[in-house]
């Protein structure tokens, strides 16, 4: 066990006029989670810190927050690899604040509905699946592996000055199913995508691609969408 | 109205004014380096009125230097649009600004033109 002190975002719109942090001091084993902490600190410490967790293996992203600065997942950064005394821990940032580390989504949310995060195809289903080559299926990369945890679209300056923009992960959806050789809805998606609020906002300063925890490139698809549409146009 | 004023420049959507801008990038890295190496480096470092009017009497000088100003003044103009919709959401203020940066670029443009086709040699 060696003892670290945490940093804390504290905020109740309900009865605090402005945000402050608190300090805790916790006995941390070999190998804790910031998610662990913050369990700690809720269980047997103040009852009244608010965060979002559910599945505890990186998998649901519900629990991504800002930790010494960088948007990540809480239940997949080791304490021990952290050196920096204290840990700060913030909510996303360009979010609303609900209570302490919880935020508001519904912005994240929107967005992705925007760009249709489904497949479009309107040909008659075949008997079985519709089949992809490998070569086909590299096309997407491994865009298919974003968990929707917003820790990128939090982390870019484009979305925090225009709460409608699209932003990294409902841009990387859009990439992930534009570049599905089965999916036939890029007419669909195009209005949401060639907008003012759409790819053109991106300005490849790759914020998003340093926060995201499962090391996947937004930038580097927004890229290649950019490149697509304007083919498209041309 | 204010569904209008909310849909100002945003009718082709960005991709236009996107390839445009790379394309006067590229333009204008040949064009600068054309640029210095005229002007700074072959005559010796020696730049006076009478070498460059001497030069820009040339009819395809002025066709460079025109086409040099046209890209670097749609470039620093759409830069400037772009930092105008990332940063002002209030429709009004939006059309006011993006309005009056178009209007600075064509008078600049104008302006250089002007001079360009204006300059004879000494």
């Amino acid at each position: 066990m060696a003892k670290r002190t945490f940093k804390i975002f504290r905020f109740n719109p309900e009865t605090d006029e402005k945000p402050s942090y608190k300090t805790y001091e916790i006995d941390v084993q070999p190998a804790w989670t910031i998610l662990d902490v913050l369990n700690e600190i809720k269980w047997f410490q103040d009852g009244t810190l608010t965060y979002r967790r559910s599945c505890r293996h990186g998998i649901c992203g519900s629990c991504a927050m800002m930790v010494n600065g960088i948007n990540n997942l809480a239940c997949e950064l080791q304490i021990a690899t952290m050196k920096k005394d204290p840990i700060v821990i913030d909510p996303l940032p360009g979010f609303e604040i609900y209570k302490d580390l919880a935020v508001n989504m519904d912005p994240f949310y929107e967005a992705l509905k925007r760009v249709k995060p489904w497949l479009i195809n309107n040909d008659p289903a075949p008997s079985r699946e519709r089949l992809q080559s490998q070569e086909e299926f590299a096309l997407m990369g491994n865009s298919i592996a974003c968990i929707l945890c917003a820790a990128c679209t939090s982390s870019c300056p484009s979305f925090w000055t225009d709460g409608e923009y699209l932003g990294p992960a409902a841009l990387l959806k859009a990439f992930r199913y534009t570049f599905d050789t089965r999916d036939h809805g890029l007419d669909q998606r195009i209005e949401a995508l060639d907008n003012k609020h759409g790819l053109w906002r991106c300005h490849k300063i790759t914020n998003c691609f340093t926060a995201c925890p499962k090391n996947l490139n937004p930038t580097e698809a927004i890229s290649k969408l950019q490149k697509r549409i304007v083919e498209e146009k041309l | 109205m204010n569904q209008l004023l909310k849909q100002f420049g945003t009718q082709s959507g960005g991709s236009t004014a996107w390839i445009w801008q790379r394309i006067t990038g590229l333009v204008l890295v040949i064009a600068l380096f054309l640029h210095y190496l005229f002007l700074h480096f072959l005559n010796g470092g020696n730049v006076t009125y009478g070498e460059v009017s001497g030069r820009l009497a040339m009819p395809l000088w002025k066709t460079i230097d025109i086409t040099f100003l046209t890209a670097a003044l749609y470039h620093s103009v759409q830069g400037v649009i772009m930092n105008i919709h990332d940063y002002v959401h209030r429709a009004m203020l939006r059309v006011t600004l993006v309005s009056i940066t178009w209007v600075v670029g064509l008078i600049l443009w104008i302006t250089g033109i002007a001079t360009v086709i204006a300059i004879k040699s000494l």
